[in-house]
């Protein structure tokens, strides 16, 4: 067995901030999954109604979308995501090879960064890590549709979550401190311990693919 | 004082938000409807987002400009109309107009409101400006992406009316017939219905590790494993002639290089260019933000007689390559 040594690199504390929520996004892809379409829908539901909520401008444009299904495939997450708009919207996981009439690929992180607006997603797609296909103008509508709103995700479900939104940004503050503490505790830790660490970490993030 | 203007893109309110807090001089934007070039799903702005856009630019002392600068369509001038009426009732600052109707409109109807001519209309001679000067009081040209350096200088000598150029962004020349390829190859004109190779008629296939992108039925273009991708517009496609006897693809037209024309900055005074326009309305608020924010630095530190700082933009543009485009091409 290998020692996966120190798995958190030195990053600026935002970046740090960034990954927690990236991995955080895989493990709730991969919880999503397990809990099934019963379980597992009703949380991707009501993490809809949150975000409609404080977007209701983007959630009426996607409402009056015609009917179609667009799969949003995170690369190096556990499952993928299939996402109907029009008058039926709904979210739910789903595998990599689901139908759909438009498909988005990328990076978990990049995805992420697509859906609150932080980068542009012709340029990542002139570099080739987003890669599309089927029905371009769904893709488009979506893209204008999204980055016309200031959205962020983790923020958007802690202010739904009351008294939790005042410890996001100090969440975030922290985070990177958090982060090197742990590395620094793993990196003296014993290899028995430091490898429990490295598999709980691995099961928070669920299996990653390609990564 | 800064010698330039500098004016930005915005494909929705939170792009204008972006590029007014960026530094932009003037932000330009459309109206979500075929009225103007950039007449993409999703985009553009309502009459109550332009309402807020002009109090959100107006309160931080930064203008807005309203582009109308597609073709009306024959026994169809309503929504050209309604929409110069919108812009002069909602205080935009200028509307940039292409057809001479419209133009004539606007100067009847709207005597207060400042008219731009659009680079969809190509004015390219001294002529051509003066009597869209005189006929309808136009204050600024937006010149045609065609021209070199000395060509601007000699135009700017021998007319009053201020001229805007491009300086980075999209290769569009919207000249020269090209146009009428993506019209032929889907139907929709980019000239009149402001939809040039529209998302509907588009389509990205992987081909192994390749990539294929394909408008109305034609392979535009294919992007070898790695190669940086672009849009399938049909001015820049690649294309093999002689009817398929030529062993290598090539562009034929243009190639899919963005310009920036940052270097050029002390030769763009010189010729006397009023505003420097970026490109770029139906881009993600993130490439405004950045872009815009390089160009007010490098335009402040040119202000100042600094050294003007490179700006590492190529990750943001198509083909991942800049060109200065037609202002230095030497052949002409
Ligand atoms: S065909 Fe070329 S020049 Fe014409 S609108 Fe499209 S990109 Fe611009």
């Amino acid at each position: 067995m290998h020692d996966p040594g120190p798995m958190v690199q030195e990053h600026a504390p935002e970046d740090q901030a960034r990954n927690v929520e990236v991995r955080l996004t895989r493990a709730g892809l991969g919880l999503a999954r397990r809990l099934g379409d019963g379980a597992g829908g009703l949380l991707l539901d009501r993490l809809l109604r949150i975000l409609e909520a404080r977007h209701p401008r983007a959630f009426a444009a996607l409402g009056e979308l015609p009917d179609a299904r667009l799969l949003i495939d995170p690369v190096d997450a556990p499952a993928a995501l299939l996402l109907r708009v029009g008058p039926g919207l709904a979210l739910r996981v789903c595998g990599r090879d689901a139908e759909a009439e438009a498909t988005v690929r990328g990076p978990c992180a990049r995805l992420l960064d697509l859906l609150e607006g932080r980068i542009d997603g012709d340029a990542l797609f002139f570099r080739r890590e987003l890669s599309i296909e089927g029905d371009t103008a769904l893709i488009l509508a979506l893209r204008n549709t999204l980055d016309g709103e200031e959205m962020d995700l983790f923020a958007d479900i802690a202010a739904a979550a009351g008294p939790l939104r005042h410890a996001l940004p100090v969440a975030r503050r922290n985070a990177g401190r958090v982060l090197g503490l742990l590395g620094t505790a793993r990196r003296f830790a014993p290899p028995p311990l430091r490898w429990g660490m490295a598999v709980l970490e691995r099961r928070l993030s669920g299996p990653r693919q390609g990564a | 004082m800064n010698p330039f203007e500098l004016i930005c893109p915005a494909g929705n309110p939170a792009a204008l938000r972006a590029a007014v807090d960026a530094g932009a001089d003037a932000v330009y934007l459309g109206f979500r409807d075929e009225t103007n070039a950039r007449n993409f799903p999703g985009l553009n702005f309502s009459r109550a987002e332009l309402a807020e856009a002009v109090a959100y630019a107006h309160a931080r002392s930064v203008q807005v400009f309203v582009a109308i600068n597609t073709y009306p369509q024959a026994g169809n001038l309503a929504p050209w109309q309604r929409a110069v009426d919108d812009a002069a009732r909602l205080k935009a600052d200028a509307v940039i107009l292409a057809d001479l109707g419209l133009l004539d409109y606007a100067a009847r109807h709207h005597p207060e409101l400042r008219l731009h001519l659009s680079v969809q209309a190509s004015a390219a001679n001294a002529e051509a400006i003066r009597l869209y000067r005189d006929a309808f009081r136009v204050r600024r040209v937006v010149l045609p992406r065609v021209l070199t350096v000395p060509e601007i200088a000699r135009l700017n000598a021998e007319v009053d009316v201020e001229t805007e150029v491009f300086v980075f962004g999209g290769l569009c020349p919207m000249a020269e017939g090209r146009c009428s390829l993506s019209s032929y190859a889907t139907g929709l004109s980019p000239n009149k219905q402001g939809v040039c190779s529209p998302a509907s008629h588009v389509r990205y296939e992987p081909r192994g590790a390749a990539l294929a992108s394909r408008l109305g039925g034609f392979t535009i273009n294919v992007f070898g494993a790695g190669e940086p991708a672009g849009y399938p517009t049909l001015c820049k496609g690649r294309f093999v002639p002689g009817g398929g006897a030529s062993a290598d693809p090539a562009y034929l037209f243009e190639e899919p290089t963005s310009l920036n024309a940052l270097e050029l900055l002390p030769d763009l005074k010189a010729a006397k260019v009023c505003a420097l326009k970026i490109e770029g309305r139906q881009r993600g608020k993130a490439y405004i933000a950045a872009v815009v924010a390089a160009y007010r630095r490098a335009l402040d530190a040119f202000a100042r007689g600094q050294p003007v700082p490179s700006l590492d933009l190529d990750a943001m543009v198509e083909g991942g390559s800049q060109t200065t485009g037609a202002y230095t091409r030497a052949w002409r």
